[in-house]
């Protein structure tokens, strides 16, 4: 099993805003079929895929069976919490080589922190 | 005056006693162009022609290595070489008088008439005159005595004290002239001995009666970082003249006719601190270029070929990282090393095709080198600690050519479906018009953050980082007033003054505990762990340090370090350290953590902590049921314990119970209304449930109660993206938050 990964509690928490009306919303917003691949330490080594289908509002582990995803986004753990809170531009993690980006450019585009919904801190 | 007597200083300025011969030209070269000593190698190695015999003996009685610029100096040094020769046959032949009148207008600035004259015939008088002027208004004298004091250094001349009326000067003008003197006396006499510098000085400000303390002045290798340091001194200083700064400004409002000599007086006066060398570069270029004009032939550029040359060096020797990576230097060493290798001593040009060829090139580089060092010292200014190049080079290093990969990426992405998609959706307008600027303005994000980044690493590296301007060093009991402060719910002020009390005490447990708190109370989890655990290295059986560090460590996802803390918790638990087995075991397991809490729940029901610390536990595991059952529990039997509300609340959040978790929020802020934390989690619940303009009242509220809430600006511009609120995105990069409050309250 892979180790334990920060990102799998965002995930998680995306899982379950999948079911809410906001995260409904992101399906009509937006939908296309995302996986990213989140390496613990660098990217490309012990990778775990998500697939965050924003076409059918769910969230899973794993590739993508149904086809081609739109796009594929390879981060580090930590790079990849920052994109999603907003830390990091994705823009500029692209450009600094902190993101791969596989699949249609415009939908790549589409990938924003807005996405995403934030953690609170107790 | 002949040529030869400008050169070689004549009878006219010679001064008895002073063991070298003078040379204002050379002296004046050696100005232009700098004083390091390789530099005077360097410019050795410049070949200098026998046959400019015409003009004398030039080099009778130099001693000195530092003119090669100028014809017939160390020839003893050289062979002479037939391209040299050409230069400086063309140098002696075409404008020696503009050259030196030139100079001559440089040496006196309150003599303007002289720009169209003819021959250097007036050095000799020059002196009688500067003399005469040191009586009238206090900057005319200051500024001949100065100028004086130029040209002693260039005639090799020991600078003669003489009684000034008073000038009027201010401690802070002095120091200024006492500093600038230093390093231009550096400058001009850097190839006379450290003795003489010193007494020209010396003589200068004893005339002035301004201390001298050079001595303490470090070797010329440092005099960047000081020559920065000193010209942003300079800056501050009180102007003698009207609106200017000092007599480098005196130079230029004299000598504003002429477009040559200025150059030089401006370039000083347009430096800020960390530009001197940027300017000074500058200067030279224009100097150049100017020497070029006069010219009109691209044979010295040779010389500048060596200026480059000398400067990149200089910049090399500069031990600051910024100039050793900076593409700065690389351009200017390769436009140094361009076309010509040196050898030993001997100057070899190679493989040029002719020598008109690499010097119309370099004219050609030349004359994007004004603006270009411009724009470079203004890239310099705008972008914090590290240029960009730096960056980026030292990030393409990292990522093992980024260029590829990325070339490589873009091929897999079969390129030709990928510009066409790019066309029609440039053509739909898919990308925005303001796809341009959003690049540009990400970029600037980029450089925020890199800064923003560089601040908060040590903070993520664990180490606690204090703020300056602390108004309660000194108090005499900052616990207390931290502790009161704290009560009342003035969490950053509450921060100062424990930092003080730690400050003083560092071995106070309790006040790094608070401190601690007070941070994670305010919403900023990177310091509140770099003060906890300092509270836990002082005392590692504080219960509430544990818990703490339990939290704010499950808070930033660091899922081990939390269940370590937790257990540790345990352990010290007077009461159900025997449920924990005796020794740590090597690694924790969640699982078996979570099963002695249990049990200890079932020891103690009535413990409100121990539920606490379960609840905990299960937001680690993403139990968020379980979690939300223990919090409740433990409200039942602390219901003012404000803190718990919040992590209910957060719990309750993080499932994706926004509702409820709003509510929870309200109760904890109820109980304490400046609970920063329960602000931005509050902003973050509207957020997620897709109310963004409320979330964005709410964050600004939490911002205005701790600006220095990094996640919360975060937070905000997505929810004023969100909220199609473009408008205000520059309030919120500036961080403006009178903007922001006044735009979005929260009734």
């Amino acid at each position: 099993m892979a180790t334990q990964l920060k990102s799998d509690a965002l995930m998680e928490q995306m899982k379950l805003h999948m079911s809410t009306d906001t995260g409904k919303q992101l399906t009509k917003k937006i939908g296309l079929v995302y996986q990213i691949n989140i390496a613990p330490k660098k990217i490309g080594f012990n990778e775990k895929s998500f697939v965050v289908d924003l076409k059918k509002g769910e969230v899973k582990e794993g590739a993508y069976e149904d086809g081609k995803p739109d796009a594929t986004f390879s981060f580090t753990d930590d790079d990849f919490l920052k994109v999603a809170s907003g830390k990091m531009n994705p823009q500029f993690a692209f450009m600094r080589g902190a993101i791969k980006i596989k699949g249609s450019i415009s939908a790549a585009q589409k990938f924003t922190p807005d996405i995403f919904p934030k953690p609170s801190k107790m | 005056m002949a040529m030869r007597d400008l050169v070689s200083g004549g009878a006219a300025c010679a001064v008895p006693g002073s063991s070298s011969s003078s040379n204002p030209l050379g002296a004046l070269a050696n100005a232009l162009i700098g004083s390091s000593s390789k530099t005077q190698e360097r410019l050795q190695e410049i070949p200098t022609a026998t046959a400019t015999a015409s003009d004398g003996n030039l080099h009778s009685g130099m001693g000195e290595p530092f003119n090669a610029a100028l014809p017939g100096s160390e020839l003893e040094y050289l062979p002479p070489n037939a391209q040299g020769s050409e230069f400086l046959r063309g140098f002696h032949s075409m404008d020696q008088n503009r050259f030196s009148d030139a100079w001559d207008d440089i040496q006196r600035p309150q003599i303007p008439h002289f720009q169209g004259r003819t021959g250097p015939t007036n050095l000799p008088l020059e002196h009688a005159r500067l003399q005469q002027d040191f009586d009238g208004p206090p900057q005319k004298v200051l500024s001949n005595f100065l100028h004086s004091f130029l040209h002693s250094g260039h005639g090799s001349m020991p600078f003669h004290p003489a009684s000034l009326p008073v000038l009027g000067l201010s401690e802070g003008d002095k120091q200024c002239i006492r500093d600038r003197s230093s390093i231009m006396a550096r400058h001009l006499f850097a190839d006379k001995s450290e003795e003489f510098i010193h007494t020209q000085v010396n003589a200068l400000l004893s005339s002035l009666d301004i201390d001298n303390d050079i001595r303490a002045r470090g070797p010329i290798p440092g005099r960047f970082p000081e020559l920065e340091e000193y010209w942003t001194e300079s800056q501050h200083m009180k102007p003698l003249s009207g609106g200017a700064d000092g007599w480098a400004s005196e130079f230029s409002q004299q000598l504003v006719p002429h477009d040559n000599p200025n150059m030089w007086a401006q370039s000083f006066e347009r430096q800020h601190g960390a530009n001197g060398w940027a300017s000074e570069f500058e200067h030279e270029h224009l100097q150049l270029a100017s020497v070029d004009q006069m010219r009109g032939t691209g044979i010295p550029n040779l010389a500048a070929m060596e200026q480059t040359r000398m400067l990149a060096h200089t910049l090399a020797q500069n031990n600051d990282p910024k100039f050793q990576n900076s593409k700065f230097l690389q351009f200017v060493s390769k436009m140094s090393r361009g076309e010509i290798t040196i050898e030993d001593n001997q100057f070899k040009p190679a493989g040029i095709s002719a020598p008109g060829d690499w010097a119309a090139e370099y004219e050609q580089q030349h004359s994007g080198g004004r603006s270009w060092a411009d724009q470079f010292s203004n890239e310099q200014l705008s972008q914090g600690p590290h240029g960009w190049a730096n960056e980026f080079a030292t990030e393409r290093g990292k990522q093992g050519s980024t260029e590829d990969e990325w070339a490589n990426e873009f091929s897999k992405l079969n390129v030709n479906d990928w510009s066409d998609e790019f066309e029609r959706q440039v053509a739909d307008g898919v990308l925005g018009d303001s796809s341009g600027d959003n690049w540009a303005n990400a970029y600037d994000d980029y450089l925020n953050e890199q800064a923003t980044l560089k601040q908060k690493s040590d903070a993520s590296r664990g180490v606690y980082v204090f703020s300056d301007l602390n108004p309660y060093v000194g108090r005499p009991n900052p616990l207390k007033e931290g502790q009161e402060l704290f009560r009342k719910g003035l969490l950053s002020e509450a921060v100062l003054a424990l930092e003080a009390e730690v400050l003083k005490n560092p071995d106070n447990a309790e006040g790094w505990r608070l401190l601690g708190i007070a941070h994670a109370e305010n919403d900023d989890d990177q310091q509140a762990i770099a003060a906890m655990m300092r509270a836990h290295e002082v005392d590692p059986t504080n219960l509430e340090v544990l818990l703490a560090l339990g939290v704010s460590h499950t808070n930033e996802l660091e899922q081990a370090a939390a269940l370590k803390y937790l257990y540790s918790w345990l352990r010290h638990h007077p009461r159900y350290s025997a449920i924990a087995p005796p020794d740590q075991p090597e690694n924790l397991y969640y699982a078996d953590v979570a099963r002695l809490f249990n049990d200890a729940a079932k020891l103690s029901p009535e413990d409100a902590d121990v539920h606490i610390v379960l609840g905990v536990l299960y937001n680690l595991s993403r139990e968020y049921e379980k979690a939300i059952e223990a919090f409740q529990t433990s409200l039942k039997l602390k219901p003012r314990d404000y803190s718990l509300w919040n992590k209910l609340g957060a719990t309750q959040a993080n499932s994706v119970q926004s509702a409820d978790a709003i509510l929870a929020y309200q109760q904890a802020l109820d109980l304490k209304p400046n609970y920063v934390r329960a602000w931005a989690n509050m902003g973050i619940s509207y957020a997620n449930q897709g109310m963004y303009e409320d979330s964005i009242r709410y964050y600004v509220r939490a911002l205005a109660m701790n600006p220095k809430a990094d996640n919360a600006w975060q937070y905000l511009r997505i929810s004023l993206s969100c909220a199609s609120r473009n408008d205000m995105f520059e309030a919120c990069d500036s961080r403006n938050l009178d903007i922001l409050q006044k735009e979005f309250p929260l009734i």
